[in-house]
Order: structure tokens, then sequence, then C-alpha cells
């Protein structure tokens, strides 16, 4: 990944020098072991602090909305998801196609930095290194090796666009293959399978914890709508306390508002402060999605979102006639 | 003060005893992370913690509570209290940075006139035991803060690990009082007690280096207007509450009123000033419209105003905004920042 790095590092330097853009929009080392943290870069000489490597899990798309960027000619460095998230912004008309500069990475999964802390805990991770496959970890009185599979994301596991579907240059001009096991629409299908109330106990015990900081509404790349329905008071929506069934409907109606447009990049998991994984929510509506309209999010930018527009040949067989 | 030793052996026995006569809080593992919960045995204690996810000041100050109900009628409105006198409870295994909190959660809740019954109520009625921090995380900086990682501020008695037996430190009278309920204690001899100090020591070397913060509120009055400075932070912010839900001083709420035609209920919840909702005002005029704003009232708040009004920084140190921000916004980075200019 090193060498990546350093290509993707003189291709941004190169779009900045060119003034092709105005700025880049990456990954720096973060503060803590493990973590990357997003980095603005407008300056030629400032590119060193670009890194690229299995702990760059933002979703960067997510700053490209902000209003700051509106008259910006952006690069950005993307993942595959990333690069989804960019073209369904294209498709909803929020980005013009002319204005970023996508500089796509073939991506090997990113790793899961969250579960791997709370492995350890209470043992704390200083130093973390991490080679081709393991990741190398020390602390005041330990040392541990892991084996980097074992820890991928498991939105990375299920990722079937891990190289951008669009994209200005792909670093390295190498796809990726991923090749992980992942157990997502089995652990749906096991879900399916239950009685309703069972269901609903799954969901009201996966919310329960939410202490609605919305972190995971504003760390998905597809919640940009100014107001948000939850922060509407004229009229008030919905209810704003942490009591379950407040709870349940913030999630449910966001979960709608992303139906068709999720790209399952696991940014809303990833951000949770609380642990509470939404992919199996998210998953399920992106299979009704593909199943009745064809339709995945995030291939192609000419094609307008499924929820967005309508044909005559729309299933419709849910639409009953009053009896 | 008393100051005694336990062997760790007799720990449930010291909990049993607390669980005959009170409610005990303490440290649980629930869905991979840590968070202070009501226990029934002895042995759902998690006391082999760093610290907890959310702050114990849940237990005083919940993410809702109802503040009074009432139902309407021809005769007109009638009102119920919601304030309920509280049982005793005891917090046990608490962190120095957390108890500290409370003191200044206790000055929030009882600014000026008006004393704040639902908080106060919860928090008179409750015994703080506890647990020095013998191992602190790198993104602990108490001590930059005035605090220590074997802090008694805020604290009724202090347990410190010295490895095969707890040191017992009780601090105030209901400290006092408390440990001669306790059974298993034996008194502290000069040589345990000096292994306490020389543990202190080791840990206080074993930490992050202190980050100079001192004359930070004039400082930061200087940088307010400073456009280029707060952007360097708020640029990568989401605008996410975790920072602040999750901090053990952060206290603002919001109130709302939930009602149907004939009753309702006026309930009180976590707010924050990361949402730009907390500062709309109904004219649609914002005064913080922007991220840049809302993180720097969080950083202004906490390091310039408290000083002010109270005399004391509003944060202590325990390092949770560092460590849950989803994007790695770290607070030191603004002090660091700070020293440089
Ligand atoms: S809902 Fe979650 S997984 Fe889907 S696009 Fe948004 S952040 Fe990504
Ligand atoms: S990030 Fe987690 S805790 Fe916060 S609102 Fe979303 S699900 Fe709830
Ligand atoms: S900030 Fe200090 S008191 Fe709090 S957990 Fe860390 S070492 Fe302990």
């Amino acid at each position: 990944m090193e060498k990546l790095e350093k290509i993707m590092q003189d291709t941004a330097k190169h779009f900045l020098q060119e003034q092709k853009v105005d700025l880049i929009i990456g990954y720096k080392q973060g503060t803590i072991p493990l973590r990357t943290t997003p980095c603005f870069v407008t300056k030629p000489e400032d590119i060193s602090q670009l890194v690229w490597n299995v702990c760059c899990d933002h979703d960067l798309t997510n700053f490209l909305l902000q209003p700051e960027y509106k008259d910006k000619k952006v690069g950005i460095i993307v993942k595959g998801c990333d690069a989804r998230a960019l073209v369904v912004c294209m498709a909803e008309g929020q980005i013009e196609r002319k204005m970023v500069t996508i500089i796509g990475m073939p991506c090997p999964g990113m790793i899961d930095r969250k579960r791997i802390e709370s492995e350890l805990e209470p043992k704390e991770i200083l130093v973390a290194e991490i080679t081709e496959d393991q990741i190398h970890l020390k602390g005041k009185d330990f040392e541990q090796t892991l084996q980097k599979d074992d820890y991928i994301q498991a939105s990375c596991k299920s990722c079937r666009y891990n190289n951008p579907p669009v994209c200005d240059v792909l670093i390295g001009g190498q796809p990726i293959e991923l090749s992980f096991n992942d157990d997502l629409d089995e652990k749906l299908a096991e879900l399916e399978a239950k009685s309703p109330d069972e269901r609903w106990t799954y969901f009201t015990t996966l919310l329960s914890d939410c202490i609605r900081c919305y972190a995971c509404r504003n760390a998905c790349p597809l919640c940009y709508c100014k107001e948000c329905f939850v922060d509407q008071t004229q009229p008030q929506w919905v209810g704003k306390t942490t009591n379950i069934s407040d709870i349940m409907f913030y999630h449910m109606i966001r979960a709608f508002h992303v139906a068709g447009r999720c790209v399952e990049c696991g940014a809303c998991t990833r951000a949770c402060p609380m642990n509470i994984d939404l992919r199996l929510i998210t998953r399920k509506l992106q299979n009704i999605v593909k199943d009745r309209y064809g339709f995945e999010a995030g291939l192609d930018p000419n094609v307008p979102p499924p929820m967005g527009t309508h044909t005559m040949e729309d299933p419709q067989e849910f639409i009953t006639e009053p009896e | 003060m008393k100051e005694k030793i336990l062997p760790k052996e007799q720990l449930p026995q010291i909990l049993k005893t607390l669980l005959e006569s009170y409610k005990v809080f303490a440290p649980i593992k629930k869905n991979g992370f840590y968070v202070f919960g009501e226990i029934e045995t002895p042995d759902e204690i998690a006391l082999n913690y760093l610290n907890s996810k959310i702050p114990p000041k849940e237990i005083f100050y919940p993410r809702t509570e109802v503040l009074f109900t009432f139902t309407k009628s021809p005769q007109g409105i009638d009102i119920q209290e919601a304030i309920n006198p509280s049982e005793s409870r005891v917090i046990f295994g608490i962190r120095p940075c957390d108890a500290k909190s409370f003191t200044l959660l206790d000055k929030f809740f009882s600014y000026g006139k008006f004393k704040d019954p639902y908080y106060q109520t919860r928090r008179e009625n409750t015994l703080l035991i506890g647990l020095a921090c013998v191992n602190p995380r790198s993104t602990c900086f108490c001590t930059s803060i005035n605090g220590s990682p074997f802090g008694e501020e805020g604290l009724d008695i202090l347990f410190v690990d010295l490895g095969d037996k707890y040191f017992v430190k009780s601090l105030n009278l209901k400290g006092d009082e408390l440990l001669d309920q306790l059974p298993g204690l034996t008194p502290a001899s000069e040589k345990d007690r000096f292994n306490m100090t020389e543990l202190l020591k080791k840990v206080l070397a074993s930490m992050t280096p202190e980050i100079p913060i001192e004359n930070i509120n004039t400082k930061l009055e200087q940088l307010f207007d400073e456009e280029v400075f707060w952007d360097q932070f708020s640029q990568k912010c989401i605008g996410c509450a975790s920072c602040t839900f999750l901090c053990p001083t952060c206290t603002c709420f919001d109130v709302v009123d939930e009602e149907t035609s004939s009753s309702g209920k006026r309930i009180r919840l976590w707010d924050t000033c990361q949402f730009p909702l907390f500062t709309l005002h109904g004219s649609g005029h914002n005064p913080r419209p922007t991220k840049r704003q809302r993180l720097r009232q969080r950083v202004m708040h906490k390091f310039s105003y408290y000083p002010k009004t109270l005399d004391e920084i509003g944060c202590v140190g325990c390092g949770r905004c560092i460590i849950v921000c989803p994007v790695n916004q770290d607070i030191r980075e603004v002090f660091k920042a700070l020293q440089e200019t």
C-alpha cells in the first residue's frame, strides 16, 4: 500500500500544481493508533500529509456536499464505496461531475479498529504496525499480532464494488479482487425467517441503546438534506426522546430515506459510538430495490434513482383496490 | 478520614453488604463496551475497565426524563410532579475524573437562586466510591486539568488497587460512616501508604505528558473571531453529538411537551450545542449557523465561559470525546494550536 500511497500523493500534487483542483480531500494520520482523520490539502507542499492504508475508512464524499466547497474544484480520494456514494450524489443532482476530480483507490478492505479495541480492553493499543496480512499491536505490557483478514470491517466483507466504478484516475491502475466470507445475507435470511414479534424484538433490542447523537446520519454521505425530518419543528414529525418508539421512528424513516440510495459503505455503523450495527436494515432495503427494480445504487451517474422516478412497468401488486 | 486495607477476595462481601441497603451502580460490560448499570449481584461488576463509554452523569441526569405530567379536565389543568424521593444509592468503581465532573454538575444544577430538584434529589442520596486509575489511557489528560488518576474530588471513598488488595480511603464524614459498616477492612499500615504513593508516582510517570493550558481562557477570547483558527478543526467535524452527549460535564438540555387532547407530559432531554437546532430562533435566524461556530462554542464553553463564571475549567480530561469522535477530532490538538499562536 505504501507504493500506492506514493502514487496517490504524486497524482494529488500534480492536480494541485496544474490547478486542476483547488483542494484535495484525503486522509492523514490520526492522533490515536489505527485511526486516520480527514484532511484538506490546498498547498502542493503539504501533500506528504496524505496517507493511504487500511485505516482510511471515512467516507469523504460527505464533505463534498458542504456549502464551503460548493464552487470549488475539489479532488477527492475515494474507495469503491465512497465513489458509489459520489455517483448517487451526482445522479441526484447534488454534485456536478465537472467540479470533482475523482482519485480512485483500489480498496483491499478496511480494518475494524472498534472491534480490535473492544476485544483488547482493558489493554490499550499504543503502537500499531500493519503489514500486508498482519496487524502488530503494542501497549504498556503486551504485544500481539492479529491476522488482518480476521479483522476486516463487516461492511468491507460484504462489499461488491471495492474498486471505484467511476473515477478520473485509478491509482496504480490495477483493480483488486476481494474474497472475504460474508455472512450478512445469511443473517438476513435468519431474521426474515422469524415471526413479526421476534423481528420486532430484534429491532428494539438493537436500537435500545441509541442516544440519538445522529452520528449515523451525519456520517452518511447520502443524508445530505439541508433540514432533516428529525430537526423539523413546524410541524414536529418525530418525538425527541430516547424512548424506544421515538428511536424506532427515527431509524425506520431514515432507513426508508436511504432505500435504493444506500451504497452500504458502513459509515453509519462505523460512526455510531454505541456500536449499533445498522447493516441488516440497509441490506434488506437494498435487496428489495435490487429485486424489484434491478437497481444497485452508485454505479452510473446517468441513471436516476428508482425511488425518484417511475415507469409504467414498475411492479405495483402491493397497491390494492379498496374492498 | 480513615485508611484501610481490603484483601481483594473480600470485595464481593463488601458489595453484598452495600446491596443490602443501597441501589448499587457499577461498571458492567455491555455490547462490547462498559457502562454504569445497576447491579444485583457482586459478580456482575467489571472493574477491570479503563473507563465507561457513557459517563455516569446519566445516573443523576438521564437522557430522557419526565419532569411532570398533566391532565386536562373541565375544572382546569391538574399537574403531577414527577420528582420521586430517590432511594439511597452507591456508585461503585467510578473514575476520579467522572467523580470530579459531578462537582461541576453540582454547580450547574444549583447555579444562582434555583436548584434543580430532579438532579439534586438523586445526587444527595448517592454515595460515590471511586476506583483510582492505575492504567490511564493515552487519551487521558486529567493531570492537565488539575485532576489526578488518584484524584479525590467529589468522592466519599477512594479505592486504590495495590495488586492483591485495595487501599481504601474515606474522604469525608459520609465516607467514614459507610466504612464503619463494611466488613473485612483492616487498618492500613505505613508500608501500605508508602506503596500507594509509589504507585501514584509510577502511574503519573506513565501518562501522556501534561498539556500546558495556562491562560487558556484569555487566549481563546482573543481568538474568538479568527475564522482560520477554528476552521482547521471544524472543517472535518460532521456535527454529530457524540462528543457532547458522552461528555461527563456537558449539561445542556431541551424541554419538550408531549400531549394528547386530555393529558400530557413535560420532558427534559439531553441537547447539544453541536446541532444547528440548538440555537435556531423562532424568527428563523440562527446565531450559530455554521459548524465553525458550533465547534468554537464547545471549546469556549468549557475552557473560557466556565472559568469565567464558575472559576473552574469545564472539562475533566477523561478523553471520551477524543475516543468516540467518528472523525478523530482531538481536543488536545486545539490546546496545541493555542500554544503555538
Ligand atoms: S446508510 Fe449507512 S451504509 Fe448506507 S450510504 Fe449511508 S452511511 Fe453508507
Ligand atoms: S450513531 Fe448510533 S447512537 Fe447515534 S443516533 Fe445513530 S444509531 Fe443512535
Ligand atoms: S482522565 Fe484521569 S481520572 Fe479519568 S480515567 Fe483517565 S486517568 Fe482516570
